[in-house]
């Protein structure tokens, strides 16, 4: 499209730039002809003017001799052979003794010269325009050609135009007129010889409009330029006619006999007449136009082509694009396994093409795979849900935990970071002995987690056996320790309390100190569990915890962070037990508050739990 | 247009009885123009045959005029102005007429200057040389007017050149060829006759009074079917250029069917009364007495007519 503007307007330019120097060049040609013609016309006019002012010098100093008139209207023919005829013609009784009428006419027929007397009563010169013209206007005037007709004597046969002076005498006084005569056929030769253009043509228009030269018979004499007009008004001709007839030179473009033409015309000496040549636009733009034509209709099957094969192109370019597109969008819809063409072609549509069947693919391949993972991690998402279950399934989690007794108040709350922890806690009565403990595994989710079912599983099975707590350790620990590759370990702090008499003994194995009446229990660190087979733990013991809260945590309680990664801290873990604990489960629910407050929705960073208990006193 | 051929055969061709058709010559003032298109009418379409007649057109040339052709009893009839008529009937020869077409003056006064003619005094105006000159003259020296007559030819050329100041034309015919080489014509430069008191009726068909009375019988019949001519060409004017054409074509007049048809418009429009727009053909009492005074008045005729001298 594009293209073929541009062409098109190149195109365009070039042919109104040629339009316009062949339309120069045509003006330039006929004005040169028109300018020629009217040269050649003048200088017959200058001649017949020349001849004319030598005999009516003679004439002049003659006015005695009337006869020698017949002599001189001669002798001009003899001079000058191309004219038609001359008359030296005088006023009514100029020459007495020759009555009211007297002229000297001779006329030149073929070469033959015949002078005669020509005025009658049938014959009255004094009223014909040739007399009567010079004599008004007293000065030199070519007359309109005209049929001269003379009944009782000679006259022309011709269609003629008399060039006529008026005579005068010494003291300037008008005598007569001389009037000499050419053959129109002389001019209308003349003008309509030379055709510029094929269907060119002259004319020439007399001082009243009159057609004299015309390539029509029919028009010639009988019609003038604005005959046509009188009945359809046709502005254009009537200007020309005006303009050509106030003796203008110059050219117009209007139609004339039905056809687009340009008219040059220029008026002819003193005749009061004017030429024109009449060039029809078909003449000068014939070539021209016809190779516009020739040229348009190669640009127009030429453009049609082009359209075609481009259309063709594009459709052949197009079409498998929008059938991507279209199955882009079915494949988008979710249905994947829409079959895509096979192309076999190597061309960027063939690339494109490819492409998409690889993309489609890899999406079908990938969305499996994703299905699969989603469908795996459901899956293991529901084994996490039951291993948490599980999970706390090993922990006493019913409270209050001894409902029959009332002489300890027991409360313990974990909270895993993830679906399953590393935390422990656990505790159970056996003989009136209280056997509880606190453990965190190192690291945290799954692997935490196992450690944690095995080690209080071995907890259990070995705090049954009523052992003290440095002998529950030194047996958790060698089991642990054998095969762990992993070097996992697990912190933890194991106590026994006779309800009966009050006594808590005790073994920390690496873990965090409890706190007891708001202070944190003196005691000996030792080690975590799992790391040193055969290490020997020692027990430490309070004789009376009677009325005593103690709380047993793990890291993720003081260890609690924000988001600024402030720790919740020791400090404000020993003055909040100082100022609330109230009965475990209340100081354990506010803790988890005043932690919750703290952390402020932050991720956990660690399990947290928390085992309380408080021995009431013993009744005696 | 009408097929003319077939507008002649659909005018019933009807011999009276006896069968032999009068032998007739009439003789317009002029050569072939449509200022003379009833008498062609009449002819082509069959209203002089349907009235006896076999008549002969026979048209005036530059050796022989039409009035000369009357004198020497040549042709039967001609058209004449009335104001000639009346300087014929005062040079002694009586003329009779047997039927009156025009009913307005059909001549005017066009001046070069776009001024009012009537107010170039002393102003030179062309005047054709043929004569047709009575009534300007006459109005002339009533109005005092001054002008100078110059003798024209019958063309418009002196007035083109500038050889006269003002031209004396008539409006159906030199009045169209000014028009026709470019002049502008309007109520500033154009003096019309028929728009003044000088409104006095021109042609009509005259015979000599003596040839009327041998042959009156004929004279009538040629006047009633000369009319019935003209009121058909009123009726089909083109249809009756067409006829004139074929006339104008026959002589090689130079003239051309645009002039010819403003001349057959402009003739007819002068045919009509001013006051009813229709054709009288009635040779009106007070304009032969008007005619009459204003002639006799300027010493253009000698006695004082009776317009009973004028009619059959």
């Amino acid at each position: 499209m594009f293209a073929a503007a541009i062409f098109i307007i190149s195109v365009g330019y070039m042919f109104s730039e040629s339009r316009e120097a062949v339309r120069n060049e045509a003006i330039s040609h006929a004005t040169e002809v028109l300018n020629s013609t009217a040269l050649r016309v003048n200088n017959i006019l200058e001649n017949v003017e020349i001849a004319t002012r030598n005999i009516d010098w003679l004439v002049g100093r003659h006015l005695d001799a009337p006869d020698s008139m017949f002599v001189y209207s001669r002798r001009i023919l003899v001079n000058n052979p191309y004219l038609d005829g001359c008359s030296i013609a005088f006023e009514p009784y100029y020459f007495k003794e020759k009555g009211q009428y007297f002229s000297a006419f001779s006329l030149n027929e073929n070469g033959t010269i015949t002078t005669v007397q020509e005025g009658s009563n049938m014959y009255q010169y004094f009223y014909m325009d040739w007399y009567l013209l010079p004599r008004m206007m007293n000065k030199p005037v070519w007359t309109e050609p005209f049929n001269d007709y003379n009944p009782e004597s000679i006259a022309s046969s011709q269609t003629i135009t008399s060039y006529t002076k008026p005579l005068t005498d010494k003291n300037g006084d008008i005598v007569g007129v001389i009037s000499v005569d050419l053959a129109l056929e002389w001019l209308s030769q003349t003008i309509s010889s030379v055709k510029p253009y094929p269907n060119s043509y002259s004319i020439m228009l007399g001082r009243s409009g009159t057609f004299f030269v015309h390539p029509d018979s029919t028009m010639r004499s009988k019609q003038t330029i604005f005959t046509e007009t009188m009945e359809k008004p046709n502005p254009k001709l009537t200007a020309l006619g005006k303009a050509m007839l106030a003796g203008e030179e110059g050219m117009m473009e209007l139609k004339m006999d039905g056809r687009d033409s340009y008219v040059f015309y220029k008026p002819l000496g003193n005749t009061g007449w004017s030429t024109a040549i009449v060039c029809p636009e078909s003449d000068i733009f014939g070539g021209y136009n016809r190779l516009l034509n020739v040229v348009i209709i190669l640009i127009i099957i030429g453009l049609l082509l082009m359209l075609l094969a481009f259309s063709r192109i594009f459709t052949h370019m197009l079409q498998p694009l929008s059938q991507l597109a279209k199955q882009a969008e079915t494949i988008a819809s979710g249905k994947f396994d829409e079959n895509l063409p096979v192309t076999d072609r190597i061309d960027e549509i063939g690339k494109l093409s490819n492409s998409f069947r690889y993309m489609q693919t890899s999406l079908v391949n990938y969305i499996d795979e994703l299905t699969r993972t989603t469908a795996n991690k459901e899956r293991i998402e529901g084994e996490l849900r039951i291993a948490h279950d599980i999970q706390m399934g090993m922990i006493p989690r019913i409270f209050p935990a001894f409902p029959e007794r009332d002489d300890i108040d027991i409360y313990a709350s974990m909270t895993p970071a993830k679906e399953v922890g590393g935390d422990l806690y656990d505790f159970f009565i056996q003989n009136d002995k209280l056997y509880y403990c606190i453990g965190d595994v190192s690291g945290k989710g799954i692997p935490a987690s196992l450690f944690m079912a095995v080690t209080r599983n071995l907890f259990r099975v070995v705090a049954q056996q009523e052992l003290p707590p440095a002998e529950i350790a030194r047996q958790i620990n060698d089991t642990l320790s054998e095969d762990n590759d992993q070097g996992m370990f697990v912190t933890m702090f194991i106590g026994v309390i006779n309800l009966k008499t009050g006594q808590m003994s005790y073994c920390n194995c690496g873990h965090n100190p409890p706190v007891i009446e708001g202070e944190f229990m003196q005691m000996e660190a030792n080690v975590p569990m799992g790391l040193f087979t055969g290490f020997e733990f020692t027990d430490e013991s309070i004789d009376n915890v009677e009325n005593k809260m103690i709380l047993l945590y793990t890291d993720g309680l003081n260890e609690a962070e924000n988001e600024e990664h402030e720790q919740y801290g020791d400090d404000r873990l020993l003055a909040y037990m100082q100022q609330h604990a109230n009965t475990a489960k209340t100081t354990i629910n506010d803790l988890l508050e005043s932690v919750a407050q703290h952390v402020a929705g932050a991720e956990p960073s660690d399990d947290l739990t928390m085992l309380c208990f408080k021995l009431h006193p013993i009744a005696n | 247009m009408r097929n003319i051929s077939a507008a002649k055969d659909s005018v019933a061709r009807i011999t009276p009885e006896g069968g032999e058709l009068r032998p007739f010559v009439f003789t317009p003032q002029w050569t072939p123009q449509a200022q003379f298109a009833g008498y062609y009418v009449a002819k082509e379409l069959g209203f002089y045959h349907e009235a006896g007649l076999d008549v002969t057109i026979e048209h005036p040339n530059a050796t022989y005029s039409a009035i000369s052709r009357i004198r020497n009893s040549e042709s039967d009839a001609t058209t004449l102005q009335l104001v000639q008529a009346l300087e014929i009937i005062d040079n002694g020869i009586p003329m009779v007429n047997t039927l009156q077409t025009s009913m307005n003056n059909g001549m005017a006064l066009v001046s070069r200057n776009n001024e009012n003619p009537l107010t170039q005094h002393g102003a030179r105006v062309g005047i054709w040389s043929a004569g047709f000159d009575q009534i300007p003259i006459c109005m002339n020296i009533k109005e005092e007017l001054g002008y100078k007559w110059i003798r024209i030819a019958s063309n418009i050329n002196p007035f083109l050149v500038g050889a006269v100041d003002i031209i004396c034309v008539m409006t159906y015919n030199e009045y169209n060829l000014l028009k026709q080489a470019g002049i502008e014509l309007n109520d500033e430069n154009t003096f019309k006759f028929k728009d003044s008191d000088y409104n006095i009726q021109e042609d009509g068909v005259y015979m000599k009074r003596d040839n009327y009375l041998q042959h009156q019988k004929e004279a009538e019949a040629f006047a009633q079917a000369s009319r019935k001519g003209w009121e058909w060409s009123k009726a089909h004017k083109e249809e009756a250029l067409e006829i004139v054409m074929q006339y104008v074509a026959k002589e090689n007049i130079a003239t051309n069917r645009v002039i010819q048809r403003l001349m057959l418009e402009e003739i007819i429009h002068l045919q009509l009364d001013q006051k009813t727009g229709e054709q009288p053909f009635t040779l009106r009492r007070d304009m032969v007495e008007s005619a009459v005074n204003i002639l006799h008045e300027n010493g253009l005729i000698q006695h004082e007519i009776d317009y009973e001298e004028l009619i059959p």
